[in-house]
């Protein structure tokens, strides 16, 4: 039996809160906070080993059972997809994926093919099917807003949180494509094997989080 | 223009060790196979695509790799190998009497998305025509012991039960969508989305067992609280029974519940079951009863069965080392019949044969391999030179 169990936070802002999630249920953070060069840090006060990755990363380590558990974007698991248990939604990093076009355009009001840009082609393609609309998706890595402006694109499919960067270039949201919030998921054969750790571990969060 | 030589995606050469490993599994496990009755069959590699689409197959048609048939039919590499066999059962067999108990050692294909392997060996058995408490018995109790034989010490296999959550679903007010959603949502134990989809059936029979149904799994107290939850069910019960009699087998240790396990439950229509070993990200086993599937082909037969992936076995086993190089056999004209005593009289792997022409050849090449001595064969006799 292994007797600590692994968990991966996605870096960046999901990383700050779910360490603070994790002390707010009392976990010792201090090693996660204070990292240094070490890239596993294990809670002093609770069996936990904790990992930092790309959140495509975390699915990864998770799927494969490298890690036990990990705490995620839902717009990466929409975008990335996986065999895991995704448990809970922790109820921060909360956004949406919206379809949003250049001001004043009619987007649904042609035959033509629309063109749609894009760092999510997973989602914009779900989305459009369900639709039944046949579209062109081009991926885009870094400002998606640019590419209506250049013309390269009739609309955008992206993470928005309050609308202001799309305000800024003259975008407006039009449609939900989905809602997004950070999920705890859990290796499926680990939630079987480790029931009882994994379990203790999800009950305290469970709690904070309800 | 440019020629690819490196394997396909999701697949691999396999080397020394590696293929020792999977022989290895393969070997324990047709051996347990064989001592319980069952006998061998071998279906082709290919196969109509019809085959599959005819059986409602739970492997998505994107997910079978496609092969043209001279005949302009599309064929699949098997993606899984109980669909062919219950072909054979109700065909080929058709004379034969019931039950039978079948194997195979193959290998199924899959096309994966992003990374995974294409090619999955697999053993596994099929009983035909038994249907009731033995056959159950006789097939879960194969299943442990095949982890077991292959020498897995932290492992479990998790029963659980198709008819449980259609008996559930059915007590309420459920369209066929929201059933659906709410199946997904149970196997991929999402706790919170599953609490939101029942929310508004609160109150209704089935409710609070649906809602704990992600949370049943484990050892044997999950059976008591389903009970309580439910208000009972006689899938419960025969998963009771099923227990009792296999615990009083020494087969108790071995067993886990999941009741949330609700995948497929088109095709498997009884008890189901996966096998978990400690080391491995995802189940290394899996099987259940599915009534409905020979009959496709016109006989009818209730069967049970499970695969094991040999490969996801064999990574968690302890490494096979190879034996190293000990001797290499210099060899005379006229002396072939000595050296191949000698080296047939040897463990394999040790011993081999110097294809060189001169002694001073034969000791260069036994001291490039590592090995510790040339055993000479010459018209004087035989002599050891060591290096």
């Amino acid at each position: 039996m292994r007797d600590r169990m692994r968990i991966a936070l996605t870096k960046g802002r999901l990383q700050t809160r779910s360490v603070e999630l994790f002390e707010q249920v009392g976990l010792d953070c201090s090693p996660v906070r204070d990292p240094g060069r070490r890239l596993i840090h294990s809670l002093p006060n609770y069996p936990l080993d904790v990992v930092l990755a790309k959140a495509s990363d975390v699915i990864t380590y998770a799927e494969h059972g490298v890690c036990d558990m990990g705490i995620v974007g839902k717009d990466t698991i929409l975008e990335h997809g996986g065999a895991f248990y995704e448990v809970l939604d922790l109820g921060f990093g909360v956004c949406r994926f919206a379809l949003a076009v250049k001001e004043g355009t009619d987007f649904y009001g042609t035959y033509k093919t629309r063109r749609i840009a894009s760092k999510y082609p997973g989602v914009t393609r779900a989305f459009f099917e369900a639709k039944g609309m046949d579209v062109d998706i081009i991926k885009i890595e870094g400002s998606v807003e640019l590419a209506p402006i250049l013309g390269l694109a009739d609309a955008i499919v992206d993470i928005v949180e309050t609308g202001a960067t799309l305000k800024a270039n003259g975008l407006i949201p039009i449609e939900t494509v989905a809602e997004v919030s950070a999920r705890l998921i859990v290796n499926t054969a680990s939630m079987k094997l480790y029931k009882a750790q994994i379990e203790d571990f999800l009950t305290k969060i469970q709690q904070q989080t309800a | 223009m440019k020629l690819t030589i490196n394997t396909p995606e999701g697949t691999r050469d396999r080397l020394f060790a590696e293929c020792l490993e999977r022989r290895q599994v393969q070997a324990l496990l047709t051996g347990l196979f064989r001592q319980r009755g069952f006998i061998e069959v071998s279906t082709p590699e290919t196969e109509f695509y019809d085959l599959f689409a005819l059986t409602g197959s739970a492997i998505a048609q994107e997910s079978m790799i496609k092969v043209a048939d001279p005949s302009g039919k599309i064929c699949v590499m098997r993606p899984d190998s109980t669909t062919p066999i219950a072909r054979v059962a109700a065909t080929k067999l058709k004379t034969v009497p019931l039950p039978q108990r079948l194997y195979y050692e193959q290998t199924v294909y899959r096309a994966h998305g992003n990374g995974g392997n294409r090619e999955i060996p697999q053993c596994g058995v099929e009983l035909i025509e038994a249907s009731g408490k033995k056959a159950d018995l006789e097939i879960i109790a194969t299943a442990v012991d095949a982890l077991r034989v292959c020498g897995a010490t932290s492992f479990h296999v998790e029963l659980g039960h198709a008819g449980f959550f259609l008996d559930l679903a059915a007590r309420m007010k459920l369209e066929e969508e929201e059933l659906e959603e709410l199946r997904a949502l149970i196997e991929g134990k999402n706790f919170t989305a599953l609490g939101a989809l029942l929310a508004p059936h609160k109150g209704e029979p089935a409710w609070s067992a649906l809602t704990r149904l992600s949370h049943l799994f484990g050892g044997v107290e999950v059976l008591q609280e389903a009970q309580r939850l439910s208000g009972g069910s006689q899938e419960l019960t025969y998963l009771m029974e099923l227990y009792e009699e296999l615990s009083s087998a020494g087969y108790g240790p071995y067993l886990r519940f999941d009741l949330g396990m609700v995948h497929q439950i088109d095709y498997y229509t009884g008890v189901v079951f996966r096998g978990y070993v400690e080391g491995a990200g995802e189940a290394v086993l899996s099987g259940g009863r599915y009534d409905n599937l020979v009959q496709v082909f016109g006989r009818e037969a209730q069967a049970t069965g499970f695969a094991v992936d040999v490969d996801a076995v064999a990574r968690i086993l302890p490494p096979v080392v190879l034996s190293k190089l000990k001797t290499v056999i210099h060899y005379d004209p006229g002396k072939l019949a000595a050296a191949l005593r000698a080296l047939d009289g040897s463990s394999p792997g040790t011993c081999e044969l110097s294809p060189a022409r001169t002694l001073e050849s034969s000791c260069n090449l036994a001291r490039e391999k590592g090995a510790k001595e040339v055993l000479v064969f010459e018209e004087a006799g035989e002599r050891v030179v060591r290096i």
